[in-house]
């Protein structure tokens, strides 16, 4: 079996008095889709942080690719496409600066498939990253984190911005595209509906622990009452509700 | 201070006025200054960026916008005002001094309302708001020299003071108001051209390397910000040399002045340029490095060193603005012989070659100052900690209130300046072990950090060295005395060449990054 691309172990982490994570454990493997679902501060950009090596271990290990993320950051995050909850792109960049000068860093840029994904989402490469809608800055940083064809792919709460209909046929056509190129995704939200659209599999986080995790196939079917299968929605209402 | 401090159980002794000016002036001088922070709000925000530090949590109060702007008016301005009310109460003035009574509050509370409408507004480009201040305040405050100079009286200083509230109330409200609807002017458009002399430019296809793209973003970040500044303020300092005539005390004030500027505008810019946010929009309380830039794959390192950069071409630039507009102003303002005469005085005093030396020294510090502003709180800004970056400030402003007092008790003790100077070797090579002690630290941190590789912590220390040598070298050639031993000159090189603060900022990075 091969080496999983995300290895967390019994990771804790504290801010003063609150406990963000507490023990947590996962295991990513290769070429899947992976949700990570919980309500607001249940600690999934936390996680998410910890992947990315901007916060370091308090406890418990956390492995990227097989390396540590806070050791090796240009190795690990060469090989991950990042798509930030906050959306800081600079402002004062247009869109062609800002794909010039991230295409520097990332050997592995794919300029055909950077215009096709600008042409798709329909950005003007002269316009400046401060004057798009809220929408059209969410697709320039899905442009620049997709465009180099990652290994990984996080995308922390990528619907805050974009309308349902970009939602529907953006965020979900590219990430079945990645997820058939063999490559991993892991993206949190707490639209469970939107995850349980795309997600192989899934985690639930509540309080900073994970409550509930493995692929939505099998979490549905030990769900399941009566032949009626519930939706992701109510699973997590009554499992979160339960803890 | 003195009370305190240096003459704890003696009588204090003023031997001039102006050393009773100085003691009482000090205390005054620190307190009005942290009132400045404290109501202009200008503790946690970004004085040479264009967005008003105007703390835009504010913005959301179901109050007006007049209400914004004149409370903190009014509450300051009361302040200062009975700063002065206990000063002119509560100290032993001469006898046979006039005190005045009112005009210095209202000055203070002038001062203060011009202060706050200045930081409050948006600019279109970064740093005007420093020149603006710098140039208004000191116009207000010539004012009242020249009031002193002339011995005015209260009722016409008044008369001069007093409307200047009103005014600087209206400047903040609008400011207040544009800042409310988000208006931050951009006028960076009309300085593009600009872009294509940027050092680090790069060909419109691809830059060679990540950390070439890192030089990039940080040039157009911060780069021009200083030359800029310094641009704008030149010519209004060397026209001055049209109106020195021939006295060349003059000239040469205006020259040293001149020097001065892009250091000392230089630690002003470098509160922006320590900041580790994208757009200078995240107001003081965001010193956390951005995702964005957190989650580029770019070692710790790396993301210094393209800081370290631009601020090396952005010094570069700045240097050779000066170095050509010092001639120019020379030849048309006809000041040109002052200067060849000195120069040829000089010649003769000491030497040809010593006098070359002095010269490429004294020009040589003023440009090595201005990169050092720029860059040596680099470690401050990079730990993202807006408690380091506020407790820095504190201190900072406690130095620089208690240092004239002490200097001025130093210059006045002919004893403590004896036992300063019999002192001297011992009091350098303290200071040298501390340096040296805290750089081996940085040093053990960054090598078992593995931030720095080890040949580039060699590299790095074999280039100190050979810089603390060539400049101890130069110092005992040109000095060269049997007062000086060489050793001195030695422990003054260590403690001139940069190591500490410039090798700590990859460890605050990562302190930073990695949280």
């Amino acid at each position: 079996m091969s080496e999983p691309v995300i290895a967390v172990t019994e990771l804790t982490r504290r801010f003063g008095n609150k406990t963000a994570l507490a023990g947590v454990s996962l295991s990513l493997a290769r070429g899947a889709v992976y949700g990570l679902v919980g309500a607001n501060g249940a600690g999934k950009t936390t996680l998410i942080r910890h992947l990315l090596g901007l916060l370091h271990a308090e406890a418990g290990a956390v492995r990227v690719f097989g390396l540590d993320p806070v050791q090796d950051p240009v190795a690990v995050l060469s090989r991950i496409g990042y798509l930030s909850e906050e959306n800081d792109l600079p402002g004062w960049m247009r869109l062609d600066e800002l794909l010039r000068y991230t295409r520097a860093f990332f050997p592995a840029w794919d300029d055909a498939y950077a215009e096709e994904l600008r042409g798709a989402f329909g950005l003007d490469p002269a316009a400046k990253i401060r004057t798009l809608s809220k929408g059209e800055k969410a697709r320039a940083g899905l442009l620049v984190a997709l465009a180099h064809r990652p290994e990984l792919l996080i995308l922390d709460e990528p619907s805050s911005g974009l309308d349902p209909i970009a939602r529907r046929d953006i965020l979900g056509a590219v990430i079945r595209t990645i997820a058939h190129e063999g490559r991993t995704v892991l993206f949190s939200s707490h639209l469970l509906d939107e995850v349980e659209e795309v997600a192989d599999h899934v985690t639930m986080i509540s309080h900073g622990r994970v409550v509930l995790s493995g692929s939505l196939d099998d979490i549905k079917a030990a769900h399941t009452v009566d032949g009626r299968t519930p939706t992701l929605n109510e699973i997590f209402v009554a499992t979160v509700g339960a803890t | 201070m003195k009370l305190v401090i240096v003459a704890r159980g003696h009588a204090v002794v003023y031997d001039s006025d102006e050393t009773f000016a100085l003691a009482v002036m000090g205390p005054i001088t620190a307190t009005f200054t942290y009132c400045l922070a404290v109501f202009t709000y200008g503790l946690s925000g970004d004085i040479a960026g264009r967005p008003s530090m105007y703390p835009r949590r504010l913005f959301t109060l179901p109050v007006s916008t007049a209400v914004l702007a004149g409370w903190p008016m009014l509450h300051g301005t009361i302040a200062v005002a009975l700063l002065w009310a206990a000063t002119r109460a509560f100290v032993l003035w001469p006898s046979g001094v006039a005190v005045p009574v009112l005009w210095p509050a209202i000055a203070a509370a002038a001062l203060l309302a011009w202060t706050q409408a200045l930081t409050w507004m948006p600019y279109g480009l970064p740093g005007v708001r420093v020149i603006l201040a710098v140039l208004w305040l000191g116009t207000i405050q010539s004012i009242v020299l020249l009031g002193l100079r002339y011995d005015t009286s209260e009722s016409l200083m008044l008369a001069i003071i007093a409307p200047q509230i009103p005014l600087a109330y209206l400047a903040a409200r609008l400011a207040v108001a544009l800042a409310r609807r988000g208006v931050v002017p951009d006028w960076r458009g009309a300085f593009t051209w600009m872009a294509r002399l940027a050092p680090v430019r790069t060909a419109r296809g691809q830059f060679a390397s990540p950390a070439r793209a890192q030089a990039w973003l940080e040039w157009r970040r911060h780069g021009w910000t200083l030359p800029a500044l310094v641009g704008i303020l030149l010519p209004c300092e060397l026209a001055l040399l049209f109106a020195t005539g021939d006295t060349p005390t003059l000239v040469w004030i205006i020259l040293f002045g001149v020097l001065l500027t892009p250091p000392f505008m230089a630690a002003f810019v470098a509160a922006t340029v320590r900041k580790p946010d994208l757009d200078g929009q995240g107001g003081g309380e965001h010193y956390g490095l951005p995702p964005f830039l957190a989650t580029r794959p770019l070692s710790n390192r790396a993301l210094i060193a393209a800081k370290l950069e631009m601020s090396f071409w952005s010094t570069a630039v700045t240097w050779a603005l000066v170095l050509v507009a010092i001639p120019v102003a020379l030849r048309l303002t006809d000041t040109w012989p002052i200067v060849l005469e000195r120069w040829h005085r000089t010649i003769a005093l000491m030497g040809e070659a010593r006098a070359s030396v002095l010269t490429l020294l004294i020009v040589a510090g003023f440009m090595v100052s201005t990169w050092k502003q720029l860059v040596q709180t680099l470690f401050i800004g990079m730990t993202g900690r807006v408690w380091i970056v506020r407790t820095s400030l504190i201190l900072t402003l406690v130095l620089v209130s208690v240092i004239g007092p002490l200097l001025d008790w130093v210059a006045g003790n002919g004893a403590v300046r004896a036992a300063l100077w019999d002192a001297a070797p011992t009091v350098l090579a303290v200071l040298a072990a501390l340096k040296l002690s805290a750089a081996v630290w940085v040093a053990v941190r960054l090598y078992h950090s593995r931030l720095l590789r080890d040949r580039t912590l060699v590299i790095g220390a074999a280039l100190w060295c050979g810089a603390v040598l060539a400049l101890a070298a130069v110092l005992s050639w040109w000095i060269a005395s049997e007062f000086f031993p060489r050793y001195l000159f030695v422990l003054v090189a260590i403690l001139a060449i940069p190591l500490v603060r410039l090798s700590a900022a990859p460890l605050a990075l990562a302190w930073n990054r990695h949280r």
